[in-house]
């Protein structure tokens, strides 16, 4: 019952705070709006670029293209010299069948490649799986001396290169993601200081009659989280369909691209950006009352 | 009840409020702190509920040292003492009735008690009938029985009047100071400052009297003036 009266009086009076800043308040929502979107957009992309490099990764192969189709027998005497090479994992001989099955299974979902190329245009290939990244050109340079090897490829240092490249972003991305963070939280401390001010005879009063801090921050603390919350769930609003439009987009366009589409994962990434508004907006409430009170 | 040793202090402006007070208050005194603008009555009075703490010196009131409290303790003492305004310092968007249940509300009591000691509270001020007014619709007189009424809602032990008839006529003044002296009676140490000379003479209570933050005299059944 005592309880209950103490929530009642935090939740009118935090109500009684937004509606008395009216535009400021709108004005905060909206940029906690704008930040969490975008917050959400460097999740996304994270999460997409994370996914993208893990898809490579099981790629991580050389593959040696034969000039013309080999016989089971010399397949199998290439695979056998191939294995004996340093740093060769394991070496799988992938006919050129099997090869123009999976590529169609890759695409023809998305593209009716199948039709347009018409009759198989691949060669036979061993697929090469070496120990680790960094000896993939030694192994390359080896499998290649070979006289049945025809062609070499590999992946490795683009995937080298990409690695940096996330890297760097994600450095760049958090950085900016952490100024975001105070900026956003300097307007809704000010703002929510707007209803501070206009209540300062209140506070002082609270004071004066022995309210706790903790009783005299709880307003401004559940005003925070409104203007967070709701703040968050424009964001969300904005996000997914954002998010859905450009992915469904991306994979007629470049069908191969290895995009987030994870529901639960998705989600998440939606749950989170929801709490950073809630906890953006705790944390700007609880900030701004701090002066008041403040005993000598 | 209250015990003032020693005490100095100088705000940051370089003004000497006061210097090496010491004052002994026992339970259920009726004081009047009398002396001109700027003897440093309000900060001795702030001193109390600790809204300004000495530069050396202790305060001790109901067996609390003051001046070593910390912060988070502070709200309990303040619970034990009720603060009146010159400017009665009520809030405007709310009546009468909530003005003083707000002191007990945010000190987080049960609603039951709240209906029950603000009803009180009111009745004791004779403000019941106004209860649903707000403070712009009422005399000067009557906001400050609501500044009265919401200072004794909680039952302090120690009522702190700072100048409470400054802005009233001299007939509301002394209803004023009947209401103080009734809450007195009823086992409540009080002290009061002010400027009121007619009242401090007839009322013939003990008159401690400041002057550029010094005791200039502290007399039992005193007069305004010296004499």
């Amino acid at each position: 019952m005592k309880l209950f009266g103490d929530i009642e009086f935090f939740v009118v009076e935090a109500f009684r705070g937004v509606r008395r800043s009216g535009v400021m308040s709108l004005v905060a929502i909206g940029i906690v709006t704008v930040s969490l979107f975008i917050f959400g957009l460097f999740l996304l992309f994270m999460v997409n670029l994370g996914n993208m490099v893990a898809e490579m990764g099981t790629r991580l192969d050389i593959v040696a293209y034969v000039e013309k189709a080999v016989t089971p027998d010399e397949a199998a005497a290439i695979t056998e010299k191939l294995s004996h090479i340093t740093g060769v994992e394991k070496v799988r001989y992938v006919s050129r069948e099997e090869a123009w099955r999976s590529f169609r299974d890759d695409f023809t979902q998305k593209l009716d490649l199948a039709t347009i190329v018409g009759e198989n245009p691949l060669p036979d290939s061993f697929a090469i799986k070496v120990r680790t990244p960094d000896i993939l050109p030694k192994v390359a340079e080896a499998v290649a001396q070979y006289p049945e090897v025809d062609e070499v490829r590999y992946s490795g240092k683009l995937i080298k290169q990409i690695q940096t490249l996330i890297d760097a972003l994600r450095l760049g991305g958090m950085v900016l993601v952490v100024l975001l963070f105070f900026a956003t939280l300097l307007i809704v401390v000010n703002t929510i200081r707007l209803t501070v001010l206009a209540r300062e005879t209140d506070i002082y009063i609270m004071k004066l009659v022995g309210a706790t801090r903790s009783f005299i921050r709880w307003p401004f603390v559940i005003e925070g989280v409104l203007i967070g919350v709701l703040g968050g769930l424009f964001g969300i609003l904005i996000l997914k369909p954002s998010y859905d439009a450009v992915t469904n987009r991306l994979q007629v366009g470049l069908p191969f691209l290895p995009l987030m589409t994870d529901k639960f994962t998705l989600n998440v990434i939606y749950l989170v950006v929801g709490i950073s508004g809630m906890l953006l907006g705790m944390l700007g409430g609880y900030i701004s009352v701090s002066r008041l009170l403040k005993e000598k | 009840m209250i015990e003032i040793k020693n005490v100095s202090k100088s705000y940051p402006n370089g003004v000497e409020a006061l210097f090496d007070v010491n004052i002994h208050i026992g339970k259920e005194e009726f004081v009047f702190i009398v002396g001109p603008s700027g003897a440093g009555k309000t900060t001795l009075m702030k001193m109390l509920y600790r809204e300004e703490l000495p530069n050396s010196g202790t305060v001790i009131v109901d067996r609390i040292n003051v001046t070593e409290l910390l912060p988070e303790q502070v709200p309990y003492l303040r619970r034990a003492i009720g603060v009146v305004f010159q400017d009665y310092k009520l809030l405007p968007r709310r009546t009468v009735y909530e003005n003083v249940a707000f002191a007990l509300q945010v000190t987080g009591a049960a609603r039951s008690q709240i209906r029950r000691h603000t009803m009180q509270a009111l009745e004791l001020v004779n403000m019941l009938k106004r209860a649903s007014s707000f403070p712009e619709e009422l005399s000067g007189g009557e906001k400050q029985r609501v500044c009265i009424a919401r200072a004794i809602v909680n039952n302090p032990t120690l009522l702190l009047a700072d100048e409470p008839t400054g802005n009233l006529d001299p007939t509301t003044s002394w209803e004023i100071m009947e209401l103080l002296d009734k809450i007195n009676r009823r086992n409540t140490t009080v002290l009061v400052s002010t400027h009121n000379k007619s009242i401090v003479d007839s009322m013939k209570r003990r008159v401690v009297q400041l002057e550029g933050g010094r005791i200039m005299r502290d007399q039992q059944l005193g007069s305004y003036n010296q004499v």
